[in-house]
């Protein structure tokens, strides 16, 4: 630039001007950065690849930022989402033209489940008929089936109390019940979480609270009377059955819903097989024995 | 326009750099794992309310209209399907309804191929799968022109539109099948394509959900995990489909999301008031946060926290994960030194993934018993305690299992399904930092319980808010604990210590203030073991509190034991012992208890100090999942693993305020 200063004052002027103009940056940057790209970029570089961010994918971002903040983006945030977008689709392209999408277990594995998501049909789509689901609920009635239920009163002795006398402190407190049926039966047996009373309640809810083998032996206990002992995990229990009802097998109009399920999850699981079966068709598959390897399932 | 040019080469230069490392990061991206609190006067009960519930002449049986809780309900808050990006990954093959299939307590086949089943159903899942990366098809929205376009399409289309859904399906996808399906068009309306991962995910825990029955929660994980330091939450909605599909869960990578809880609180904020909704905040793996998730000073920022800070985080973070997979993160044998229970399944090598290593002043900011105690020093200068939070347990497992029983334990991910190799492959390793985690450190643990009047989403949800919850690291323990003035040993001693505790106190979770003249806290505590499981050791009660001159304080005391022991000269109650045979994986009942209760008064109590006190039930020794997996496959274990595990529950406080 020294050689401007021997000119006159008038074209230092100018040329100041020009120096503020953007659009001279602009040009001197452009020509620096296309000299660079031309020695380093690839050769044979054309026209740069085209990413057209349309008006229907900024309104989707615009439709996602609202969704997960309950109100639209300002212009900035709109513009942020964009750029990252225009970053993003940049880094692809290059990627993909690298090759980083090749044997790569993560992306394998993410293709592979975009593949079974977006071929699982959704139950929606799965509209079964009356008759299929009585049908399906005929064929597989232990899915559906009401536990047996049972109400009943129990008086816990704690063994750590009782000691070796545990078996005849049972056997008072059965004779005091019998003999005095007004007695109330929570002045008797130990203090304890479990409950002194259930009203009609499952078996397999009872096995949660006292354990399965009480569950059983509960389930066949004589009703209305005071009798026992019966053995729980923490010790015995002096019960008096109230009630049992028989389980049975609901009729459809009661386990709708879960026979849907349940008949839409098997129909998933036949359509899945059978689409695999198809595009196995498509392939020959050869399996390379591996010399001394054990076929192992 | 210049600055995009130039940002163009810039971003042309960074991606030949980038390339190389993205290769040499790659390894960690496949391993990388992954991925609350205020005075609410829900819990607190006056005589007046009592009085009206239990109605001074009482009918024969006491239990008419009882409107307590009578058993706890249990589940898992925590698991991720195949839907979560990592899991995936990890070769995870079961989705949200295997999930919940299992947890229901149905027979599955796990990813790795072999059967599962639990010992019993589950009350409640939560399938809370990562939110970044969630969606597969983010595009939903763009697709419609194009869809139109195609003359296979508009077939579709119309025949979807004129209610031939099912046809539909078929057709496209036997076109699947034979590799004829357009490619524009997988955003086809009917196709699981055109819903997100998201929609799915809610789709699923609708038809599973069974109110009284079985609950399945809507919820995600907002897995905020920059530079490897785990600040992740999961968060969970007590509503239906109706309301969760209107939004989008929150991510963690912008622009769409943020890493700062700052601004997960505001995303909860506009779900509320703009759906009517209710969600709430559960944090977990502080022991991986590296000294981050429980700030006093906020890392973000460098600044302390401020007045929104611990108003905002009290009122959305209701609950920690304070035992899991990945450690146990009640409390770190540094921070209580004199705790002999303290030393339990810890993770304290580094953060997640292992790329910085832990430095001691790090663990007072990890653990949940120091925040508790930090959390009353930042009431006392702020006015509201951030970390004012209750106690769960979840497995962060990323299988579809939520298996967490120590003899049927199918592993954090995937590789870690039940399998001969296990016990010796490594799970993390870190080759700059030299930090290695085993298989055999993680952890069997744990289940959340909760006191919930009914098995639904809005009572399971409602007991969280109020934190009537505890943790448990895998067994069944039915834990009550009870706070207020006038227990004496006689409420013990009654045939439904619940009622005396509901009668007289506030439950776990909840506030004592006030102290009348003369009176110190009692506690009525009551544990009964997991009806399949093993007998109680002890149960304790931790304290913790704030002296004059503001520094905080803890003390764990023994409360109620098995067997004949005595405290030494030191106080401390004897070990009970073990009955564990390592070579079989099995014990006996034959020490500890069956079932504890007791009632507890604070011996040093000043009317003048904040505290807060939890109860920890500590089960006998029994055999770890190592000692199984060794006796099954024949295995060896590596040298230092540990075989033997001392299970254990802990309960959300009760809090004393002056």
């Amino acid at each position: 630039m020294p050689q401007y200063h021997a000119t006159s004052a008038t074209k230092g002027i100018l040329l100041k001007r020009l120096f503020r103009e953007p659009l001279f940056h602009f040009l001197a940057l452009a020509l620096v950065i296309l000299a660079v790209y031309g020695i380093l970029g690839p050769t044979g570089a054309g026209k740069p690849d085209a990413i057209v961010v349309t008006a229907s994918k900024i309104e989707q971002f615009a439709a996602v930022f609202a969704k997960t903040w309950q109100r639209p983006p300002s212009p900035q945030e709109l513009k942020g989402l964009i750029d990252d977008y225009v970053k993003e689709e940049i880094f692809v392209r290059e990627a993909l033209a690298l090759g980083l999408d090749k044997d790569d277990t993560v992306i394998r594995r993410r293709l592979r489940l975009k593949m079974e998501f977006m071929n699982d049909v959704g139950a929606d789509a799965l509209a079964p008929t009356d008759a299929d689901l009585e049908a399906y609920l005929t064929a597989h009635p232990d899915k559906f089936a009401v536990d047996p239920m049972t109400a009943f009163q129990q008086i816990f002795l704690n063994p750590e109390r009782h000691g070796d006398k545990i078996a005849q402190d049972v056997a008072a407190i059965l004779h005091v019940l019998r003999a005095n049926p007004a007695t109330d039966p929570t002045t008797l047996g130990d203090a304890s979480l479990l409950p002194s009373e259930l009203p009609l309640t499952g078996t397999t809810s009872i096995g949660e609270i006292f354990g399965p083998e009480f569950a059983d032996a509960i389930g066949k206990a004589e009703p209305g009377m005071w009798t026992g002992p019966i053995m729980s995990s923490f010790g015995p229990h002096v019960v008096y059955v109230s009630e049992h009802k028989a389980g049975r097998v609901p009729a459809l109009g009661e386990v709708r819903d879960a026979v849907t399920r349940e008949w839409g999850n098997d129909k998933r699981k036949k359509l899945d097989d059978a689409r695999l079966n198809a595009l196995l068709k498509r392939y020959q598959v050869t399996i390379e024995g591996v010399p001394g390897a054990g076929a192992d399932p | 326009m210049l600055s995009k040019l130039f940002g163009r080469t810039v971003d042309l230069v960074c991606t030949a750099l980038l390339t190389c490392a993205l290769a040499a990061g790659f390894s960690t991206t496949t391993r990388a794992a992954d991925p609350t609190l205020e005075g609410s006067d829900v819990g607190t009960l006056d005589k007046a309310k009592v009085e009206k519930v239990f109605s001074t002449k009482p009918a024969y049986s006491p239990y008419v209209g009882r409107n307590f809780p009578t058993r706890p309900l249990f589940g898992d808050t925590h698991l991720h399907t195949a839907a979560s990006f990592d899991a995936g990954a990890f070769g995870a093959r079961l989705g949200p309804r295997d999930a919940l299939r299992f947890a229901r307590g149905d027979e599955v086949t796990a990813s790795s191929g072999q059967p599962a089943k639990l010992s019993r159903p589950l009350d409640f899942l939560v399938v809370a799968d990562h939110s970044d990366n969630m969606g597969f098809f983010p595009d939903l929205l763009a697709g419609k022109p194009e869809l139109l376009a195609d003359p296979t399409g508009k077939k579709w289309y119309d025949m979807i539109k004129s209610g031939q859904g099912a046809a539909a399906a078929i057709d496209i996808i036997t076109s699947f099948s034979h590799g004829t399906f357009p490619k524009d068009l997988v955003y086809v309306p009917g196709t699981r394509a055109y819903k997100s991962a998201w929609q799915d995910n809610i789709a699923a825990a609708e038809e599973f959900n069974d109110p009284g029955r079985f609950t399945a929660f809507i919820g995600y994980e907002w897995t905020s995990n920059t530079d490897g330091n785990n600040l992740h939450r999961n968060v969970i909605f007590r509503d239906n489909g109706d309301k969760a599909s209107q939004v989008e869960p929150f991510v963690t990578m912008k622009p769409f999301g943020s890493d700062n809880p700052r601004d997960l609180w505001k995303w909860m904020t506009a779900y509320e008031q703009k759906t009517g909704g209710s969600v709430l905040a559960i944090a977990h793996n502080g022991n991986l946060s590296n000294g981050r998730m429980f700030p006093i000073i906020e890392s973000f920022t460098g600044k302390a926290v401020d007045k929104e800070y611990v108003e905002q985080r009290a009122k959305w973070e209701r609950l920690v994960e304070a035992t899991q997979t990945k450690g146990d993160g009640e409390t770190h044998p540094a921070l209580s030194p004199n705790d002999e229970f303290a030393n339990f399944e810890r993770w304290d090598f580094g953060n997640l993934d292992g790329s910085v290593a832990k430095t001691p002043d790090m663990l007072e900011f990890e653990y949940a018993r120091s925040a508790l105690k930090n959390g009353l020093k930042l009431e006392n200068q702020l006015g509201a305690n951030p970390y004012k939070f209750g106690m769960v347990g979840s497995s962060d497992a990323h299988t579809g299992l939520s298996a967490l029983e120590e003899d049927n334990f199918f592993g954090k991910t995937t590789p870690q399904e039940p399998s001969p190799d296990r016990i010796s492959a490594t799970f993390i390793g870190n080759p700059e930092t030299g930090i290695k985690v085993m298989d055999w450190q993680v952890s069997s643990s744990g289940y959340a319980a909760v006191w919930a009047n009914e098995n639904t989403r809005a009572s399971i949800w409602d007991a969280m808010q109020r934190k009537e919850t505890y943790a448990t690291t895998g067994p069944r323990m039915a834990v009550r604990f009870f706070g207020g003035w006038d227990f004496e040993q006689a409420d013990a001693q009654t045939r439904s210590p619940a009622m005396a505790g509901y009668a007289k106190g506030v439950p776990m979770g909840g506030d004592l203030s006030h102290a009348p003249d003369g009176k110190v806290p009692s506690f009525l505590v009551a544990a009964l073991r997991d009806p399949i499981g093993a007998n109680l050791d002890r149960i304790q009660i931790v304290k913790g509190w704030l002296d004059a001159e503001g520094d905080a304080h803890e003390q764990v005391y023994d409360v109620v034991w098995g067997g004949d022991r005595k405290p030494g000269a030191d106080g401390k109650l004897p070990p009970v012992g073990n009955t564990v045979d390592v070579a079989n994986a099995i014990w006996t009942n034959t020490i500890g208890a069956p079932e504890l209760i007791a009632v507890w008064k604070d011996p040093q109590f000043d009317a003048s100090q904040r505290a807060f006190y939890y109860a920890r039930v500590i089960e006998i020794p029994t055999p770890r999942w190592t000692a199984y997996d060794a006796k099954r496959f024949g295995v060896k274990p590596l040298s230092g693993t540990e075989m033997i595990v001392t299970e254990r529950a802990y309960t959300s406080p009760i809090w004393y305020t002056p």
